[in-house]
């Protein structure tokens, strides 16, 4: 679970058909899928968005979409 | 020629478009959404250039997106220029390989090669022009270096459409494309190819324009059948998700042909993110920025050029018409109709044409340099809470300068329901046009509370918008799911000539508006307020200015403020919020602020004038902020929904105060 992933923590994206259809669109559009591998840069306070990074780019998401989101750590 | 530029977004397709192309003009609307459609002309004038918005694939999700699949699918195109971030290539080789299935002459530039190499990822220009068959021409699009070359290949080259079927998509996918091409055989003119992946794909645009030209239960028979099938044999999620891997796979065996990567350098981007986005750093460097910007906008840099401007306008100007009035033998009611009306309207308004640029220059500042996109991320989860996006929240902020460009930044806002959410309430954020009243009021009445008063009217406004959000968003607005996915793309160091085109292309919206509706709109004013139903030149209280005051005076009786006077200066406040002030120093025959203060305390007691002010805060917006709301929803019932519930809810915050304020024993 991203949920548990902290600031610099890195994983492997396993399984994301939870999240809603149209979030899981435009993540696949960023090239983010199952097998994608992330790293948290950064957690913002108060249930806010996360920001991780893949493939060299960066992307924030919502925490509720992110805990949705099964992530293997490695 | 008409060549169509498009590409992912965040790869510099604006700077190559604006380093294509030497002028330009928008050209209408793109028809059914509010997005401009540019169009530029080469600048050798070897054709037209088209700037698409940018897409990741033509499957959209958005309405702006679905801009790009319908000019697809119902504009003639000669050619495709297709630019690619090389930083980023598996990611925008999805958007190229379904360019090249539209089988039109297709051109590469390969964009941030210098960016890729930092990454440690070396790419082979010529080899990736074989893998695809296609022209690539590497260029850096924010210097312009390379666009040469790329204007050269566009032009004489004859380049041929792609070659075909570059993905095989498995023999069902292939056998279901042969079915559905059968179909559409001899109906259109596009590739039956790329309309069946498409359409196997789930495109909606794509689903309605071979549904009208086709057999949709046939067609629909054909994709119901090869999905059952690949359901059953392969281990996938869908038939869309199916076509994405296939794709993958070729796009995979195509980069490790082209590119080489070596160990990868931490790229400086993430190392300023540290802090700019930091849990605890990242509200108040923004809070600072923001400080920063709005005082240079409206009081280190852009009030002392508004001044002399003004001065500039008052003396001169009016002086230099004076004297051509004069010297034609202009009657007197030219000459007042100039110089009262024209002069003072026009020019009151164009009085703010520096603060307005300043502004946008350091939007689009934040823009360019891939700051704006961290605003919103810091900013999402508050404004997720009343059932926004945290990309609402740069319009609001801009709203504060003026509403009208706040209005336009909401185009940054994929879903049309948070899109139009944010439409409605960025004109509840108080303008600096609202500013000069609240200081003439507080000067007269509350002179010890200033700037606790004037702040009292901002909170209100923002809590206004903010509970407003929330209701709309639980009642009329709440359908449609909301959607945070936001790209942060690296910073980058603004290049000045994009900047200024940018901020050009924001600001000549305000300076275009001066002088057709500002200008039409001050003559109708004047004229009311000189003439009268029994001629010309009348008393003002004869005159029709009064008139209409006069029939609605009695609605603003129960606020505190029923004089024909108050009423006729919330007209004028219609038109532009500062009219407001000039309206009633033109009534209350004062030449001056300073007297009209003294005058003001016979009109109003402290516990109307701040309702008047709370009434000013958010009854109606001003015509150039509806006519944007007009030009940006499309609609006319949202135009005038947002006109009537800030009238409604102006008239009862005013009420509670006044009435309430009454009662509590304040005058």
């Amino acid at each position: 679970m991203f949920g548990s992933l902290k600031a610099g923590d890195k994983g492997k994206i396993i399984d994301i058909s939870h999240v809603g259809h149209l979030v899981q669109r435009r993540l696949l559009d960023l090239g983010i899928t199952e097998g994608s591998e992330v790293c948290v840069k950064c957690v913002m306070p108060f249930g806010g968005p996360i920001m991780i990074e893949t493939c060299g780019q960066c992307v924030g998401i919502r925490r509720k979409e992110a805990v949705q989101i099964e992530v293997e750590r490695i | 020629m008409e060549i169509a530029l498009i590409g992912n977004p965040n790869t510099g397709k604006t700077s190559l478009f604006n380093n294509l192309t030497g002028s330009y003009e928008y050209v209408g609307n793109w028809s059914g959404v509010t997005v401009e459609k540019k169009v530029g002309v080469f600048k050798n004038n070897i054709g037209q250039l088209i700037d698409l918005p940018g897409v990741y694939t033509l499957n959209p999700l958005s309405k702006d997106e679905g801009v790009v699949t319908s000019f697809f699918l119902n504009e003639s195109v000669d050619r495709l220029l297709n630019i690619l971030d090389a930083s980023q290539l598996e990611r925008n080789l999805h958007l190229t390989l379904q360019l090249l299935e539209f089988e039109k002459p297709t051109l590469i530039g390969l964009n941030m090669m210098d960016v890729a190499n930092k990454r440690g990822i070396q790419i082979d220009a010529s080899k990736l022009s074989n893998a695809l068959g296609v022209p690539v021409v590497p260029v850096v699009a924010r210097s312009g270096k390379g666009c040469d070359k790329l204007v050269d290949v566009i032009a004489t080259k004859s380049i041929k459409p792609a070659k075909k079927n570059l993905v095989y998509y498995g023999k069902e996918v292939e056998e279901a494309i042969i079915a559905l091409t059968g179909e559409l055989m001899g109906k259109t003119n596009h590739s039956a190819r790329f309309l069946a992946i498409q359409y196997f794909e789930g495109n909606e645009y794509v689903k309605n324009y071979v549904n009208s030209i086709a057999d949709s239960k046939k067609l629909h028979a054909i994709m119901g059948n090869l999905e059952s099938k690949l359901l059953k044999e392969n281990n996938i999620k869908s038939l869309a998700n199916f076509i994405y891997i296939k794709r993958k796979e070729v796009i995979e065996e195509i980069v490790a042909e082209v590119a080489k990567k070596s160990d990868s350098i931490i790229p400086l981007s993430e190392k300023i993110d540290s802090i700019v986005t930091n849990r605890f750093l990242g509200m108040p460097i923004f809070l600072l920025l923001m400080y920063l910007m709005f005082m240079l906008t409206f009081d280190w840099l852009g009030t002392p050029l508004s001044d002399a401007l003004d001065a500039f306008l008052t003396g001169p100007v009016t002086f230099g018409f004076e004297k051509v009035l004069s010297a034609v033998n202009a009657s007197e009611f030219i000459h007042a109709l100039i110089i009262e009306g024209l002069v003072a309207g026009v020019g009151g308004v164009l009085v703010f044409v520096p603060q307005i640029f300043i502004l946008f220059f350091f939007i689009s500042l934040l823009e360019d340099s891939g700051y704006m996109a961290r605003v919103a991320l810091v900013m999402d989860r508050i404004m997720e809470s009343v059932g926004l996006n945290g990309k609402a929240f740069i319009p609001m902020m801009i709203g504060f300068g003026c509403n009208v460009p706040g209005i336009m930044a909401a185009r940054t806002i994929e879903t049309p329901r948070e899109r139009l959410l944010t439409i409605l309430l960025t004109p509840l954020m108080s303008c600096s046009a609202r500013l000069p009243v609240y200081a003439l009021f507080v000067g007269a009445f509350f002179a010890g509370h200033k700037a606790f008063v004037v702040l009292s009217l901002y909170v209100l406004g923002i809590v206004v918008a903010l509970i407003l959000a929330k209701i709309f968003s639980t009642t009329l607005l709440k359908s449609e799911t909301s959607l945070f996915v936001i790209e942060l793309p690296p910073y980058r160091l603004p290049q000045l000539q994009s900047l200024w085109r940018s901020t050009w292309d924001k600001g000549k919206g305000f300076v275009r508006k001066a002088g057709t509706f500002i200008f039409a709109g001050s003559v109708f004013i004047w004229i009311l307020s000189y003439a009268g139903p029994n001629g010309l030149k009348v008393d003002m209280d004869h005159s029709y200015l009064a008139a209409i005051g006069n029939v609605i005076a009695p609605i603003f009786d129960p606020i505190g403020f029923g004089t024909w006077q108050a009423s006729a200066s919330l007209i004028t406040g219609f038109l532009a919020k500062e009219a407001i002030i000039s309206t009633m120093n033109i009534i209350y025959f004062v030449p001056n602020d300073a007297s009209l203060q003294g005058l003001l305390a016979d009109y109003y007691t402290p516990l109307a004038a701040y309702s008047f002010m709370v009434f000013i805060l958010l009854y109606i917006p001003c015509l150039a902020t509806v006519a944007t709301i007009y030009k940006e929803t499309g609609s006319k019932k949202w135009t005038a929904f947002s006109m009537i519930y800030a009238f409604a809810i102006a008239y009862v915050l005013s009420l509670i105060i006044y009435q309430g304020g009454k009662l509590f024993g304040l005058v």
